[in-house]
């Protein structure tokens, strides 16, 4: 039996297979026009690869952008609306504030690029009334048979329901989707309580407006690879990697497609963090360089963080969703170099992208990127670039950055080179501050893992620059995402607002917690139980997420695995001033604590990737794995002729002083003066300054 | 002399700058407890040298971008012991001491590296209320005490020890007590966190370095503001508008001038003209907020963020290229003791006219009138433990027509950029409900080839007695159309009770410290924006897309835009239109011919002018139909001598304009070519249908600029057209 991890990045779909005999990797060229394409060719030659039958594997996980793409191209579903009367424009309204504080010229993208057309929200009578749920005016049932009437003619396959106070009282909206079924068997539909079911009527809307706009396509997409892989004799269960970094069926995903929008980047998250637990290390700040991004989680004693729902946007439309806590910042191999007209210097956010490319690749780019630095320095050599599949052309680097940056500086390319490396370096440091000690971390207790094909180059660089602790360079680091797919777990979540102070919560509000958190373990359990999960293997974290009276943001608090009573309500209370101090750095002993929405997540644990021990060392010498010496340039300025070394040719055990370069198919690592190497009993590299 | 830092060096320490004001202003509006600070992010986070200048600002509300400067000044002349030391904290919001006004309290760190004061970590929030005359805000107030505390370089701790008896003063000075306590205390989090990471950037690169660096950084956003500045021909450029009222004054119209005077690569703001100070709280601190509209108008103008590649570091640099001038004594500039509490509409009236101003130099990077005004409400009353609540919200506007894009609708207005509260969590929380939150429907934006943005309609309902004060604007003066695109509306409020939907109550924009009973709803409509260019031009498809989007009305599509939509098929009828089209076209075009252009000699403009096209195709009268002729309103303005129109100020005939027909005249300048500068101005007397045209040359200059000549120009034209208009009328 074998499992695969399978994830489409906008380039290269990488491909990961354990079978019983071992672990084998794959990348193919992704095919955007549909993925699916590049994700069955990818299987079907790794399978050969490995020899191993299609009928053998057993579980496929699956990382995608297809939603995200839905939403980059704004080509999702024509989607219908029915809304409150009176409150037609919350989604046209949003949280009336501007995305420039200085412009004239801006883009509104939730009026240029609306998810739900004005003419398709209709609005309809009924109303439900704070703080209870009371139901005021009673739902116009008619006025939803003839707004159904509106997207039949209007050709409109895809309906949302978002009534205010919803989240108190779901009744009116669930109806109202009862009546819409009805009318329309064959729609894409869903309400907004069923999406999020919390508090804040614009996100909970644009959260259910999203997942009408991206969930046909999503769904299409999902079912169609589906049945592709059945074609092609793969009777595995696909599961897709969700925002939040658990996996889910193709079931789930598809009805509430919102889910996998950070598909994406969660790979990676968890790829890195399974690297730095086989190292033994808990506390990691994951780094993922690609050619136009760099993705920064902070991983505290291994707890994978859950971004605050303020700040998960998608597209500029809020998504109440969970999603990994990233930032994601416009710097990457193809990151373009470039002196303004008023003298400034800047590295990025622009980006010379797959096409052109950077000036080496020889596709006609003529700017300096960061990849081209790095080969005026030697630190990429030109023809082991994906183990020299992708010859570069040192000359047309060269030529870039004394045209555009060394010439108008005044300096030579190799410290303009060096410029560039700094400036970049310089932006993806402060940005893993703004991740770790702004939220109140401490660099220095934390390895850094660079991954990603361009990581490993930067890793020492931005270690250095936070004063990360050490650094623990993965395995195959280009392709650490799709290794991350096989390290997770089957996730569900629930969640529920009902507004509690907890300092006057008497026994009746308790009752009343307890009660939702039932209804939400309940609701876990059946999913669970939907995908196969033996009861004995399905676990439920229930959180609290909490915020002091008056404040506008929740923080998440735990909650005891047993009922919530008068006595245990203080240890809730003493785990969000906890995470209040972690977060702001201070908290309020006599805040007055109040409980917005009750979450349970549950989940079943998945046998992790199990990566092959590398075989031990017969001793320390290195000379097997040594290829050859070429003059390199560090960021000091000197320049040494430095040792490249085969990393596959490395065994457990083995220690490389810097300088020197390790090479391997999918990435480079650069080890400085001064730095050391050791190689783990996996194949990780441990690099730490000194001997 | 300073060293030079290199390029590299200067964008790392550019980069650690940026980031710990971003990191100030996060802590500031996370940790905080109003919402007007958490949602709204009414807030202002930077670090500055010890000269004063902003070294970097946190990007949160505009008006807070640039006044910590005028604080600092101010603290500086009243500053406790007259020395800072390690540890100190000051706290100030006297607006005659250089804040932006009362409730924006101020909270300083003196930064001190290796013993040396190097500079300080400050920041600004508006808070909730400071006991002011009435609950949260104030408009109809005698003097600056009845704004509430006042501080004046006051300080909250002294090397490091709290004021234990200031603290408590501040705990019972205030409606909404703890709240301004959490919040300073939030404030003072984030500059305490600021000091620290600018101590440690010293640490890092050396004081030295650091202060070398900052002056560079300075240089360079200076220089890229100024060569935006120099691209613009030399010259006076004019715009002129009106305010409603002083909030108790009823009848008597407060005029804005304003003259921005581009000078080589630098740029003055002139306001003078405008009103003399007002006897309520609507005067603007000079230093904290005229000057700070200035520099937004022109920053958001010729740094646009969202169009330049370069992110220009945001610090003194900006504000250097641009001064500005009001007199003491007018509302932009009030004499002590006055107060100056409610000044936000003022600044963005202010800022709309520089653009209106620049609309001949500057056709293809101006925008058509905006709402350009501010809702800011105050909802408060007592809860049955004898509490107050006090609750601050701030209304959205609308934008003008773009040369590439419609007006955004229902959105912060050029210097307001807050976030608005969501109605599910008012009604968790307070003793209020919202019964109504949409585009309006009861009137159309401007008409162009982009249509000015929607105005929002909000209603609140309060669901016990209680006090209502709302800081308002736009009644009156209708916000322009330009280039051939129509005006836009302006705002109205309404009060009811729920109980009698149809007993309604029009309020004036402003009023203060309202008693209202519990079911009585405050309804706002906000003013909706101009349009930019000829409607006769806007594509067909885009005019029916926004008669299904309802954001356009069938009549509304034929009369403005000459368009015939067939409602039922969702269609436009091509045929009709076009004749309609050309019908209208043609009764423009049998307006009195263009004088003869001619050529001028001056600088080459800066950028392309709107094409030739536009002069000759424009719509006739069509508007007339849906505005309502408004009754005169200009009772308390003099009656306008009947001697020489020729002699006498374009103002004074514009007033006796006004006074004979209200509102229901309008003005457009439409046109400036590259080639031939020429100055169109079109005049529309909407009362009996007449509509002139004049228009004037630019002349060849004898030493004036171009922007002189236009000026002359539009003058001339502007004349004729009032004469003539005058005339007919008699």
């Amino acid at each position: 039996m074998a499992r695969v991890g399978v994830d489409v990045g906008g380039t290269n779909t990488d491909l990961v297979l354990e079978a019983d005999h071992g672990v084998f990797v794959h990348k193919v060229a992704s095919t955007p026009h549909d993925q699916s394409e590049g994700v069955l060719k990818g299987l079907r030659e790794l399978c050969d690869i490995a020899g191993v039958s299609p009928a053998d594997v057993s579980l496929i996980v699956h990382g995608t952008t297809v939603a995200t793409n839905i939403t980059i191209e704004h080509n999702g579903a024509e989607v219908g609306m029915l809304t409150t009367r009176n409150f037609r424009d919350i989604l046209h309204i949003g949280r009336h504030k501007r995305p420039y504080n200085f412009s004239l010229h801006f883009e509104v993208p939730w009026q240029k690029r609306p998810l739900v057309k004005r003419r398709n929200r209709v609005a309809v009578s009924e109303r439900i009334l704070p703080p209870d749920g009371k139901v005021e005016i009673p739902l116009n049932e008619t006025e939803v048979l003839e707004a159904t009437r509106l997207f039949k003619r209007r050709g409109i396959k895809s309906v949302v329901v978002g009534f205010l106070f919803s989240f108190l009282n779901d009744a009116h909206e669930r109806r109202a989707a009862e009546i819409v079924r009805a009318e329309m068997p064959d729609a894409y539909i869903c309400t907004s309580s069923e999406v999020a079911n919390v508090i804040r009527e614009y996100e909970r809307f644009s959260t259910a407006a999203m997942n009408g706009f991206v969930g046909p396509k999503t769904s299409l997409y999902l079912e169609n690879l589906q049945q592709k892989l059945i074609d092609n004799g793969f009777r595995a269960n696909l599961r897709v990697i969700q925002s939040n970094g658990g996996i889910a069926t193709v079931e789930t995903c598809s009805q509430k497609a919102v889910g996998i929008l950070m598909s994406g980047p969660a790979g990676g998250v968890i790829g890195g963090r399974a690297e730095g637990l086989l190292c033994g290390r808990s506390n990691l700040i994951t780094v993922d360089i690609g050619g136009t991004s760099a993705d920064i989680s902070t991983i505290p004693d291994g707890r994978i963080k859950i971004m605050n729902a303020r700040d998960s946007y998608v597209s500029g439309h809020p998504i109440l969703v969970p999603m990994i806590d990233l930032v994601s910042i416009g710097a990457g191999g193809g990151s373009i170099a470039y002196i303004d007209s008023a003298g400034g210097f800047h590295v990025g956010p622009r980006s010379a992208g797959a096409e052109p490319g950077p000036a080496c690749y020889g596709k006609g780019g003529e700017e300096p990127t960061v990849t081209d630095a790095q080969v005026v320095l030697g630190r990429l050599d030109a023809d082991k670039m994906l183990g020299g599949d992708l010859p570069l052309d040192p000359d047309l680097a060269y030529k870039a950055v004394e045209r555009k940056v060394a010439k108008p500086l005044g300096l030579s390319p190799v410290e303009a080179a060096l410029g560039i490396i700094k400036v970049i370096n310089s932006n993806m440091a402060l940005a893993i501050r703004s991740n770790s000690v702004a939220r109140g971390i401490d660099p220095r207790e934390f390895a850094l893992v660079p991954f990603g094909g361009a990581g490993p180059l930067h890793g020492v660089a931005l270690a250095e620059a936070i004063s990360a602790k050490d650094i623990i360079v993965p395995v195959a680091p280009g392709i650490t995402a799709a290794m991350g797919l096989l390290q997770t777990d089957m996730q569900y979540e629930h969640a529920r607002s009902l507004i509690v102070s907890l300092r006057h919560a008497d026994q009746a509000a308790l009752e009343r917690i307890n009660a939702v958190i039932d209804e939400l373990v309940g609701q876990c359990r059946r999913d669970l139980e939907k995908d196969g999960v033996p009861a004995g293997r399905q676990k439920f974290q229930r959180l609290a997420e909490c915020r002091y009276h008056g404040q506008g943001f929740e923080l998440r608090a735990q909650l005891p695995e047993a009922r919530l009573t008068a006595s245990n309500v203080a240890d809730v209370v003493a785990n969000f001033h906890q995470q209040h101090r972690l977060d702001y750095g201070y908290h309020f002993d006599d805040g007055e604590v109040e409980l917005i929405t009750v979450r349970v997540i549950g989940s079943e644990d998945v046998a992790p990737l199990k990566v092959a021990r590398i075989d031990k060392a017969e001793g320390s010498d290195i000379s097997g794995a040594f290829l050859y010496s070429r003059a390199t340039t560090f960021d000091d300025g000197q320049s040494v002729e430095t040792p490249r070394y085969d990393r596959n040719r490395l065994r457990a055990g083995q220690r490389v002083a810097g300088p020197a370069i390790l090479i391997q198919h999918n990435s480079t690592t650069l080890l400085p003066p001064g730095y050391t190497a050791a190689v783990a009993e996996f194949g990780n590299l441990h690099v730490y300054r000194g001997a | 002399m300073a060293a030079t830092i290199d390029p590299i060096t200067l964008q790392v320490i550019n980069g650690a700058l940026q980031t710990i004001a971003e990191e100030m202003g996060h802590v500031l509006y996370r940790m905080s407890f109003s919402s007007i600070i958490r949602e709204s992010q009414d807030l202002g986070a930077g670090l500055f040298d010890t000269d004063f200048n902003t070294l970097c600002e946190s990007e949160s509300t505009p008006l807070h971008i640039g006044s910590l400067p005028g604080y600092l000044a101010g603290i500086k002349e009243t500053l406790q012991d007259g020395e800072w030391h390690d540890g100190d904290l000051v706290i100030h919001n006297h607006p005659y001491h250089g804040s932006s006004h009362s409730p924006d309290i101020a909270v300083v760190v003196p930064v001190f590296h290796e013993g040396a004061l190097v500079g300080f970590s400050a920041n600004t929030a508006h808070h909730v209320d400071i006991g002011a005359a009435t609950p949260g805000l104030i408009i109809d107030i005698p003097d600056v005490f009845a704004e509430g505390m006042l501080f004046a370089g006051t300080k909250l701790y002294e090397r490091g020890k709290r004021n234990e008896a200031l603290w408590s003063y501040i705990g019972r000075n205030s409606r909404a007590a703890r709240q301004l306590q959490d919040d300073l205390d939030a404030q003072i989090a984030s500059a305490r966190l600021g000091a620290r990471r600018f101590a440690e950037l010293m640490d890092r690169y050396g004081r030295q370095v650091i202060l070398d660096a900052t002056k560079q950084l300075m240089d360079y956003t200076e220089r890229v503001l100024r060569q935006r500045i120099a691209a613009i021909p030399d010259g006076e450029y004019r715009a002129e508008g009106f305010l409603d009222d002083d909030g108790k004054n009823r009848d008597v119209r407060l005029p804005i001038k304003v003259c921005v005077r581009v000078k080589g690569d630098g740029i003055e703001i002139d306001l003078t003209g405008s009103s003399k100070q007002v006897e309520t709280a609507f005067n603007v601190p000079f230093d904290g907020s005229t000057k700070v509209a200035c520099f937004c108008a022109i920053r958001s103008l010729l740094l646009d963020a969202a169009t330049s590649d370069v992110k220009v570091p945001s610090n003194q640099g900006s504000f250097r290229p641009v001064t500005v001038t009001a007199p003491k004594g007018s509302i932009y500039n009030p004499i002590y003791p006055a107060a100056a509490e409610a000044r936000f509409a003022q600044c963005n009236r202010v800022i709309d006219l520089i653009y209106k101003a620049l609309a001949p130099v500057l056709p293809n990077d101006i925008i058509a009138g905006s709402s350009a005004s501010l809702s800011f409400c105050s909802y408060a009353g007592i809860r049955p433990s004898g509490d107050y609540w006090v609750f601050l919200e701030v209304n959205e506007g609308s934008y003008g027509g773009r040369p590439r894009a419609d007006g955004p609708d229902c959105i912060d207005n050029l210097m307001a950029n807050t976030r608005n509260n969501p109605i599910e969590d008012l009604a968790m929380h307070l003793p209020m409900i919202c019964d109504r939150y949409e585009l309006r429907d009861d009137v159309m934006p401007g008409a162009g080839r982009s249509r000015g943005g929607i105005g929002v309609v909000k209603a609140q309902r309060v669901l016990t007695d209680a006090f209502i004060t709302h800081e308002n604007e736009r009644h009156f003066d209708v916000p322009w159309g330009i280039f051939g695109g129509k005006p836009g509306q302006v705002g109205k409020v309404e009060i009811y009770n729920v109980g009698r939907p149809s007993d309604v109550k029009h309020m004036p924009a402003k009023f203060s410290g309202l008693r209202v009973a519990a079911g009585d709803v405050h309804v706002f409509y906000a003013p909706c924006g101009g349009g930019f260019g000829d409607p006769l031009e806007r594509p067909a498809t885009q005019v029916l897309d926004d008669v299904l989007d309802g954001f356009c009305t069938v009549d509304h599509a034929s009369a403005a835009y000459g368009v015939v939509v067939d409602a039922t098929a969702e269609k436009v009828d091509e045929t009709a239109t076009q004749a309609l089209r050309e019908r209208m076209r043609a009764g423009a075009s049998s307006a009195p011919p263009l004088s003869p252009h001619v050529e001028v000699a001056a600088a080459a403009p800066a950028r392309r002018a709107p094409e030739p096209s536009r002069l000759t195709s424009r719509s006739g009268l069509s508007p007339l139909r849906e505005r309502p002729l408004r009754p005169a309103t200009g009772a308390d303005i003099p009656a306008a001598p009947a001697a020489e129109h020729r002699d006498r100020p374009l103002t004074e005939l514009i007033r006796g304009l006004r006074e004979a027909y209200g509102e229901a005249w309008s003005f457009e300048v439409l046109e400036h070519s590259t080639t031939k500068d020429a100055v169109e101005v079109i005049g529309q007397l909407r009362a009996n249908g007449t509509s002139v045209r004049e228009s004037a040359a630019a002349g060849r200059g004898n030493g004036a600029s171009r922007g002189e000549l236009l000026q002359r120009a539009a003058d001339e034209s502007l004349r004729k057209c009032v004469e003539t208009l005058m005339h007919d009328q008699r």
